[in-house]
């Protein structure tokens, strides 16, 4: 190559070079103990020096659908108690996942509002199936009396075995609390006084009755979850969630 | 190379009588005289054969040695140092990416306040962010405005001026900075609704600064080529005109080696990638993405998914053949015909994920990165030929002519005729190629020579 002309190297371009060249080689060889499914090669790097170099700005994962793959849907259901005339009417369900659903189905760039309710209901049985079956019975019965009664589930959670496992489930319930008071009011209105939310998984048929007609729907794997009052997040603006989300609710209506 | 290589057997000569021989011809008369017989001095000829034979093979073995790593070294000093690699397809990396970061802040627009604002303050990320960089002062923009719908917005439609910028190339160097700390910014400012491709997307950034892509198809490159080099002029006015920051080999030095680490970067995706599925039950058996496809999330478009999941051994071609591609994917990038399928495969693999599984902006990003292998000549002929079309189409819209006969000029876009507005008659082969030089001709040509310059 290059017999001719040669471009002289200054002294200082080759340093540079060198100093560059062994740079990218250690992010090469960084990113790839990264990358790499987990082996004992990371021992290489001592201590947390390698994390400490790839977070956060080249934290990555690409175990994506491996090894195997999502094959199942989580869903999230919304009922209220509205008062009317001064009496407590039960609403019907709302399936809160199919309408955020809606806005990516048969969409060529589905806006990422269509995903919310899908994960939070995923991160929630995460939390949920974690539970001792005592929490299960608690968390099944309702608490809505009072403006302190979340501290008061808490309390009796943590009065059982594994308290450890309550704050995670407690953080996630606050969240999908404070999200079906969204939904509830931006459905019902400002009469709402208590919502209940049910989150459940079914999977997909299985893959050798996929074509097989009048084929029986995988069974719910169902969150029991009792009413709860209402939990609107500070610095939540009801206008704007309920101006998407009833949106997309009357046009599922039609 | 020339200098080094009379240089090398001159040093080698000069040592070579100094070490071996000499020693040698002491030992001759030493030894001779001793034995004195004619048997033991053909037997210690044959040892000092033997002994020199070893010695030049030993020399001629590290001579080759030292030769290729001399070689290699030259070659990669050369290959970082001389000149930028990859120019247009780095440029049109820029420009896919510019896109997908405007194209994804365009679709989530409308739903902006519900999912990122005061809509979604049920999440409480504007409480405690999830993300590290939130946390980071720089890229906490988004975070801290993310409850008040009026700066929201202005600070969304500020990043979205920026991604245009980015994309057409206007004063990269600066635009890079600040489009990389507003894009981090806004979609690290909401954890849960993030997905890999926002990773990538900004890993990708990162090595962007190091590059320069900016140099092709962009306002920055048109600024450039207007610029000459006035010496007078002031250093600060001579850098704002167009002249290059850096020395020119320090300049391909970091380009290139962005270049080198983008590729690791996508090869260990990809490979990983495989790797991770190829221990999953569903992918070995060949089912795996009807799994996916069938879920109301990723199963975007139902009567597609159906279609795609109807028939088995479809469903074991793109699950299996997803695996391959993309664990073969950087061996195939050695050699140009493989690197083609590999190209072509690995495109269709992220138009498929794009459009069945609702991952638009995922999809392109790596589309975007994938860009860089593909040669600045291939680049250079698809732009004459778009080029060439346009101004063809143009000509013949003034002069009111039906597109007829298009699909004849597909084929041969040089000689194309241009002149069939001009040369009503041009239906026979003959005519049309007797006519064609004379009006037409130096039009294409120039385009050709554009593009190539």
């Amino acid at each position: 190559m290059a017999e001719a002309a040669k471009p002289a190297r200054k002294k200082i371009v080759r340093a540079t070079m060198i100093v560059a060249v062994l740079l990218a080689a250690w992010h090469i060889f960084a990113s790839f103990l990264w990358i790499a499914p987990p082996s004992p090669l990371r021992q290489v790097v001592p201590g947390t020096a390698l994390t400490n170099y790839m977070i956060p700005f080249f934290g990555q994962s690409w175990s994506v659908f491996a090894p195997e793959p999502i094959n199942g849907d989580y869903t999230l259901l919304v009922r209220a108690k509205v008062d009317k005339d001064g009496k407590q009417e039960t609403t019907d369900w709302v399936n809160a996942t199919k309408v955020e659903i809606s806005m990516i189905h048969y969409n060529l760039f589905p806006p990422r509002a269509g995903i919310q309710s899908t994960e939070l209901a995923s991160e929630f049985k995460g939390n949920w199936d974690a539970l001792t079956a005592d929490h299960k019975v608690i968390v099944k019965l309702g608490y809505f009396n009072g403006t302190d009664w979340r501290n008061r589930l808490d309390a009796k959670l943590k009065s059982y075995p594994s308290a450890n496992l309550v704050p995670a489930y407690m953080g996630s319930e606050y969240m999908i609390t404070a999200y079906s008071t969204q939904v509830a009011k931006a459905v019902w209105g400002d009469k709402v006084s208590q919502v209940q939310f049910q989150v459940y998984r079914q999977n997909v048929t299985p893959f050798e009755n996929r074509n097989t007609p009048g084929q029986e729907p995988q069974p719910k794997q169902i969150a029991d979850v009792g009413w709860r009052g209402l939990i609107t997040a500070p610095g939540q603006s009801d206008e704007d969630f309920s101006s998407v989300f009833k949106a997309a609710y009357d046009r599922l209506q039609k | 190379m020339t200098t080094s290589k009379t240089e090398r057997p001159e040093k080698s000569t000069a040592k070579k009588p100094a070490n071996v021989a000499p020693a040698k011809v002491s030992q001759q008369p030493e030894s001779a005289s001793a034995a004195g017989n004619g048997f033991s001095e053909g037997l210690g000829n044959l040892f000092r054969g033997l002994g020199l034979f070893i010695a030049s093979l030993w020399k001629q073995f590290f001579g080759v040695i030292g030769k290729v790593l001399k070689q290699g070294y030259d070659f990669v000093e050369s290959w970082l140092l001389d000149g930028k690699k990859s120019l247009y397809g780095l440029a049109m990396t820029r420009i896919v990416l510019g896109i997908t970061g405007f194209g994804l802040l365009f679709f989530n627009f409308n739903t902006r306040l519900y999912s990122f604002g005061a809509g979604a303050a049920w999440n409480l990320e504007a409480m405690v962010a999830k993300s590290d960089f939130p946390k980071i002062w720089i890229f906490s923009l988004f975070h801290d405005v993310m409850l008040n719908d009026s700066v929201y917005t202005l600070c969304y439609l500020l990043l979205m001026a920026v991604a245009v910028l980015f994309t057409i190339g206007w004063r990269f160097k600066f635009v890079l900075p600040v489009y990389f700390v507003l894009w981090v910014s806004f979609i690290e400012a909401n954890d849960m609704l993030g997905d890999q491709g926002d990773n990538m997307y900004r890993i990708a950034l990162i090595f962007l600064f190091f590059a320069d892509p900016a140099a092709r198809i962009s306002l920055d490159w048109r600024r450039r080529r207007k610029y000459q080099a006035k010496p007078e002029t002031a250093w600060i006015v001579r850098k704002w005109k167009g002249e290059p920051l850096f020395d020119a080999q320090i300049g391909s030095l970091f380009h290139n080696l962005a270049l080198v680490v983008l590729t690791a970067q996508v090869c260990f995706v990809y490979v990983s990638g495989a790797l991770y599925k190829a221990g999953g039950k569903p992918w070995q058996n060949g089912w795996a993405i009807y799994s996916p496809l069938s879920t109301d999330r990723f199963g975007t478009w139902p009567a597609l998914s159906d279609l795609f999941t109807f028939w088995g051994p479809v469903v074991v071609a793109i699950s299996w053949g997803s695996i391959i591609i993309q664990m073969c994917f950087p061996l195939m990038l050695l050699t140009r015909p493989t690197r083609i399928v590999a190209l072509l495969a690995i495109m269709s693999f992220h138009v498929g994920i794009a459009v069945l599984m609702g991952l638009p902006w995922f999809s392109l990003t790596m589309i975007a990165i994938d860009f860089i292998f593909i040669r600045d000549r291939t680049w250079k002929s698809i732009g004459a030929r778009i080029r060439d079309s346009f101004r063809k189409s143009m000509l013949r819209a003034r002069s009111k002519e039906p597109l007829e006969g298009e699909a004849d000029e597909v084929g041969n876009a040089d000689e194309a005729s241009v002149d069939t507005a001009t040369e009503p008659n041009a239906e026979k082969p003959t005519a049309e190629k007797a006519t064609a030089p004379k009006a037409a001709k130096d039009k294409p040509k120039v385009t050709v020579q554009d593009a190539s310059s």
